[in-house]
């Protein structure tokens, strides 16, 4: 059974690389610019210095969080959309809190970056709570709560949390010891990453070796089987979403915290939304994820370079992305035949 | 009195205004889900739908050869949905997110590549108020149709079979991949006219993010109005009503935000209340290849009958 595991795992991220390439290349023409050329400057813009590459994990940490977040909850067979709207509210949270709470830095950084998984984990709990008490379909739900997240998060940080030393649309910086510390000199690439990956390994074990592992792929694979074997679908509902949103509001604390240093409406471009194509090309598993939200990264990060260099514009890679879920839609996706 | 009546009447058009496109999209909706296909893809098909009657309305000068471009951008954008989610048997929720995505993408890359700029379009040729009225005329019209066809038609009860029991359906001489592709097409087709009505009627312009969720609406709508045509609209005219009252109450000094968030409010209370009460297609949700898949992911409405409601 693992052989085939990792069969699919290769014939999967060979569909991927398939769109990316197929599709991107076809994008490239329209604009009038040669694929090698739209390429070249796509991954020189990812690898070429020390810094871009520091970008490109920076994106890949971006990434990173949502996935694991959106793979919890897929794992439950819970359709969480709405890792967009829980990144946007724990970045918002992360931000008011740096701004408000300045303490000794590792203090200060853990006050953040909690305040930032609450609030992901109170939007994404929202979802779980209306599907286990109502089952509302959390689908629809998270879809709502995305757009509800954004106008709440404009609306907060212009009104009753507005800061008179702030723009409009943003929190003031926050307070040098709310900073996550770099690795890399001189770029925006923080211990984010190291707590990003840190987190998937957590869930591997979580999801593998753990009664709550077995409970979500049990729920997910199999429900009637799940519910007549004594496991509370509704409890898990809840917990997963909880847990999910969770994650994907941390993730949007790292982002305000290690990367902008506040919080900004425009904090996410879509982070939320291309993580389900990570996890997804990630099979659910968090190490293939991690490796899914590098590739992503570079996608994501070359795509800069690839606009100013060669003149594609960027949204190529959004298009890329849809079509990469779309390709990839036809698995099941619950580990449920592994056997380890 | 003579203000308060005016006031009412002015708040009447705008529901009607702020309600075609959702019922454009909600109907789109109602037929792709009775036949089975639950279409998640709507958001990105009005996107489609809406740049590309710019596009070629800008290209051509005709807003008639515009709006006939977005009818069909969202049925071939439909076609791909309807591709891999009947022919394929691939998880409908998955495909629909992913053609959400790479609509959005693909609007913002065609809008660089035709007009130049990024953001948003120049002003095109456009309906106006005119076919502002019209367009509305068309929905209520359409939901009529749609209702006709679906309860009165032998093709009707063909794609309603396939939602219940696309086996039994099947067993009775009708295909229901099919069935369901065309029904998924066709639903693009109609709910694309939600985008041409916000970018050729309401405006005359594209600009990215300008369907700002109204296909995720239009699905609570098509939930809320029970998968019915007429339902479904009146569901649609609630939630414009609650979009026409921000203007009406934003001068009341509530904030924009939250009067924004009004119709998505609303449709959360309502699919946390109507869960449970109302039932879609038997088989909605649920891939047919054949045999009916039943998703592992377990992301269907069909599923939610696992979830009995405890209310006391």
């Amino acid at each position: 059974m693992a052989t085939f595991f990792r069969l699919r795992i290769v014939r999967d991220l060979g569909i991927a690389l398939i769109v990316v390439f197929g599709a991107g290349s076809i994008a490239m023409l329209l604009a009038h610019v040669s694929p090698v050329d739209g390429f070249y400057a796509l991954f020189d813009g990812a690898f070429g210095t020390t810094s871009e590459f520091a970008e490109t994990l920076v994106s890949a940490t971006a990434l990173l969080f949502p996935a694991l977040g959106v793979a919890l909850a897929f794992r439950a067979g819970l359709f969480n959309i709405g890792a967009e709207g829980q990144l946007v509210l724990g970045g918002l949270a992360a931000g008011v809190t740096g701004v408000l709470l300045p303490g000794p830095p590792v203090v200060s950084i853990v006050a953040t970056l909690l305040a930032g998984a609450l609030a992901g984990g109170l939007w994404g709990g929202i979802a779980g709570f209306l599907k286990s008490r109502f089952g509302a379909n959390e689908v629809i739900a998270t879809l709502m709560l995305n757009v509800i997240a954004g106008l709440l998060a404009t609306y907060a940080v212009d009104g009753p949390l507005h800061f008179a030393s702030a723009n409009e649309g943003e929190t003031p910086l926050l307070a040098k010891t709310a900073w996550l510390p770099a690795i890399v000199p001189d770029t925006r690439l923080t211990i984010s990453i190291v707590i990003a990956l840190l987190l998937a390994l957590v869930l591997w074990f979580a999801f593998n070796r753990t009664v709550f592992g077995f409970e979500l792929r049990a729920a997910g694979g199999a429900p009637e089987a799940a519910r007549r074997a004594g496991v509370d679908l509704r409890r898990i509902a809840l917990q997963a979403m909880t847990y999910s949103g969770a994650i994907a509001g941390l993730g949007g604390a790292t982002l305000v915290t290690g990367v902008l240093h506040r919080f900004n409406t425009g904090l996410s471009p879509g982070y939320g939304f291309v993580a389900i194509a990570v996890a997804l090309v990630g099979n659910l598993e968090p190490v293939w994820i991690a490796v899914a939200a590098f590739a992503f990264g570079i996608l994501q990060n070359g795509a800069l370079s690839m606009q100013a260099e060669a003149s594609v514009p960027r949204d190529v890679v959004n298009v890329i992305e849809g079509l990469v879920i779309i390709a990839l839609a036809g698995r099941r996706y619950i580990a449920a035949q592994r056997t380890t | 009195m003579n203000a308060f009546l005016i006031a009412l009447i002015a708040i009447a058009g705008l529901t009607l205004v702020k309600a075609t496109p959702l019922i454009f999209a909600a109907l789109g909706g109602v037929l792709s889900e009775r036949s089975g296909v639950v279409n998640v893809g709507l958001e990105g098909i009005m996107i489609g739908g809406a740049f590309a009657a710019v596009g070629v309305s800008g290209a051509t000068g005709s807003p008639w050869l515009g709006a006939s471009a977005g009818v069909l951008a969202g049925a071939l954008l439909a076609a791909l949905l309807a591709f891999v989610a009947t022919k394929l048997g691939y998880d409908q929720i998955v495909a629909g997110t992913g053609l959400n995505i790479a609509a959005l993408g693909a609007a913002a890359f065609g809008l660089v590549l035709v007009f130049g700029q990024p953001g948003a379009s120049r002003e095109v040729p456009a309906f106006g108020a005119v076919g502002e009225t019209a367009l509305t005329v068309l929905a209520l019209a359409l939901a009529a149709a749609l209702s006709l066809f679906l309860n009165r038609t032998p093709w009707g009860l063909r794609v309603r079979a396939c939602g219940e029991n696309p086996r039994a359906a099947a067993a009775a001489g009708i295909d229901p991949v099919r069935t369901r592709f065309w029904a998924v097409v066709a639903g693009g087709a109609i709910a694309a006219l939600g985008g041409v009505f916000l970018s050729l009627a309401e405006l005359d312009l594209y600009s990215d993010g300008m369907t700002a969720g109204r296909g995720f609406i239009a699905l609570a709508a098509v939930i809320f109005g029970r998968w019915t045509p007429f339902g479904a609209t009146g569901a649609a005219l609630f939630f414009g009503f609650f979009s026409a009252l921000q203007y009406t109450l934003q001068r009341a000094g509530i904030p924009s935000e939250l009067m924004q968030a009004l119709p998505y409010l609303a449709a959360l209370v309502a699919l946390a209340g109507l869960a449970g009460r109302v039932r879609a297609p038997a088989s909605d949700g649920l891939p047919y290849a054949g045999t009916p898949v039943r998703p592992s992911s377990g992301m269907t409405h069909a599923s939610s009958a696992e979830w009995p409601r405890d209310r006391p």
